[in-house]
């Protein structure tokens, strides 16, 4: 028995020691064991779930009619949401912005819960097996549910926003104000370090910042509400007793500019000023500079001419 | 050849690591809607207390240590530390059990709520020492509360659902041939 107590916290030690390595062990049995439940896992699900919708039966119509007059109210929504979208389109496409490509998903099933009272977290039926990465942040059609936090071949581990470990930079929406959600095992996380309490309302959207590179920014998180204890807590968008589908982002390490002299001309020729055009010109239009240095380097390159580069290099 | 006896033993050891995997198996069906509520009882650590009492034979330490292990590596727990005390809560009420039995469930239900606090505190104290984050004092303080008026029933079930029960003088021979 002494044994045994010694072997148990030398895994604890090597678990606080080499974390990473446990947690991949961890991330395995987890593989191991999950897939092997799913035939059970499934069919009990839906029968709970399957209940659920028993109990609501009893009040379908009223639901019915309730739907009929929001889908009337969406319908109207819509309209204006497409008619907004073509003429941002429009305005997008005249001001020459390029939108953040990078937001691609993945798809996966939730196969269960985190189990633990103290955790919150599910797990999903995709794995490293489809290009999962640590870190990536996970959502449901309405909101930002979590971020990735332990892959294994088949399945990984999303760690929702409620969790007591989790903390999101986010920004509050009209106001612009920053802040941190720091999830406490509340079905309402609390945001902590707001700069100006005055200038946030309850009401107000709550979306993530990027601040950090953890997460894409502008991804919704849901609405500020106030808390019974006097605090600002977030009302999350993402329908959290119902999590059955998640899309995973893809997001792909963003480029970062290190130092402030990548941004400065180095060299003359290849500056952004094409001919017969004034430097004033092109200067606050940064797209169309963008396009002028990419002519101007093959032309450079490809003249007889000696370039001033070139002499340059040879002394 | 195994002996009845034996096989008996071996008998109840497998159906404890069925409950637990039953256990495992609800929490962590994707039913949703945790967060908040009240955090439900360690249902494997308090089964393995109330079978020790009464059967020290029955709970092989070695099995209830892997199945807390495994478990703790699906919750997303520290692996270790909860288990490596649970291990010496279980050896504890197993050198109590004998004087646990003649005392009546009043006094079991006593130790067991302080072996289970000093367990609480010592997970505590180790991975503060450790800088492990952990859950609130008020949610772990309302999971042990939880655990204290869950013993009961587990112990009840135990006895009379399960037939987990002391032996009385001189049983042995019958529960041979019972089998």
């Amino acid at each position: 028995m002494g044994i045994l107590v010694f072997v148990l916290f030398a895994v604890f030690f090597l678990w606080r020691i080499d974390s990473p390595r446990v947690e991949r062990l961890r991330a395995q049995v987890v593989d191991a064991v999950v897939p092997n439940m799913e035939w059970a896992l499934v069919p009990v699900t839906k029968a709970v779930n399957l209940a659920e919708g028993f109990q609501s039966y009893t009040r379908l119509a009223e639901q019915n009619r309730e739907l009929r007059r929001e889908l009337q109210r969406m319908k109207a929504w819509k309209e204006a949401a497409v008619q907004l979208e073509e003429e941002n389109a429009r305005l997008l496409d005249l001001n020459n912005v390029r939108l953040d490509a990078r937001l691609s998903y993945v798809t996966g099933r939730v196969l269960t819960d985190s189990g633990s009272p103290f955790r919150q977290s599910v797990l999903l039926n995709v794995g490293a097996r489809d290009g999962l990465v640590d870190g990536w942040a996970a959502m449901d059609g309405l909101g930002l549910v979590g971020r990735i936090s332990g892959v294994g071949d088949q399945t990984a581990r999303v760690i929702l926003l409620s969790d007591s470990s989790s903390r999101i930079p986010v920004a509050v929406q009209p106001s612009g104000q920053k802040a941190l959600l720091s999830g406490d095992n509340s079905p309402r996380p609390p945001l902590e370090f707001l700069d100006e309490r005055d200038a946030v309302r309850p009401g107000d959207r709550v979306v993530s910042s990027g601040d950090g590179g953890v997460f894409p920014a502008g991804l919704l998180v849901g609405a500020v509400v106030a808390g019974a204890d006097g605090r600002l807590r977030v009302q999350l968008s993402a329908d959290y007793s119902r999590l059955e589908f998640l899309r995973v982002l893809r997001s792909h390490p963003g480029e970062t500019v290190h130092e402030a002299g990548g941004l400065i001309v180095m060299n003359p020729v290849l500056a952004p000023v094409a001919e017969g055009v004034p430097a004033e010109a092109s200067a606050p239009d940064r797209a169309s500079a963008g396009e002028g240095t990419d002519e101007a380097a093959p032309a450079g390159e490809g003249t007889d001419e000696v370039p001033p580069n070139e002499t340059e290099a040879g002394g | 050849m195994i002996s009845p006896a034996t096989l008996h033993r071996w008998a109840y050891a497998l159906l404890f690591a069925a409950i637990a995997a039953l256990v495992v198996f609800l929490r962590i069906l994707p039913t949703g809607g945790s967060a908040g509520g009240w955090p439900p009882p360690d249902f494997i650590v308090l089964a393995g207390f109330a079978w020790v009492v009464q059967r020290p034979d029955f709970v092989p330490v070695l099995l209830f240590a892997a199945l807390l292990v495994v478990t703790e590596l699906l919750f997303l727990r520290p692996p270790g530390v909860a288990s490596g005390l649970a291990v010496i809560g279980l050896e504890a009420i197993r050198a109590r059990a004998g004087l646990l039995r003649e005392r009546g469930f009043l006094s079991e239900w006593i130790t067991v709520g302080v072996i289970l606090a000093l367990m609480l505190l010592a997970e505590r104290i180790l991975l503060a020492v450790f800088f492990v984050d952990q859950p609130g004092f008020a949610l772990v303080a309302l999971g042990y509360f939880v655990n204290i008026l869950a013993y009961p029933a587990v112990a009840a079930l135990s006895v009379w659902g399960l037939r987990v029960r002391r032996l009385a003088p001189g049983e042995h021979a019958s529960e041979v041939r019972l089998v």
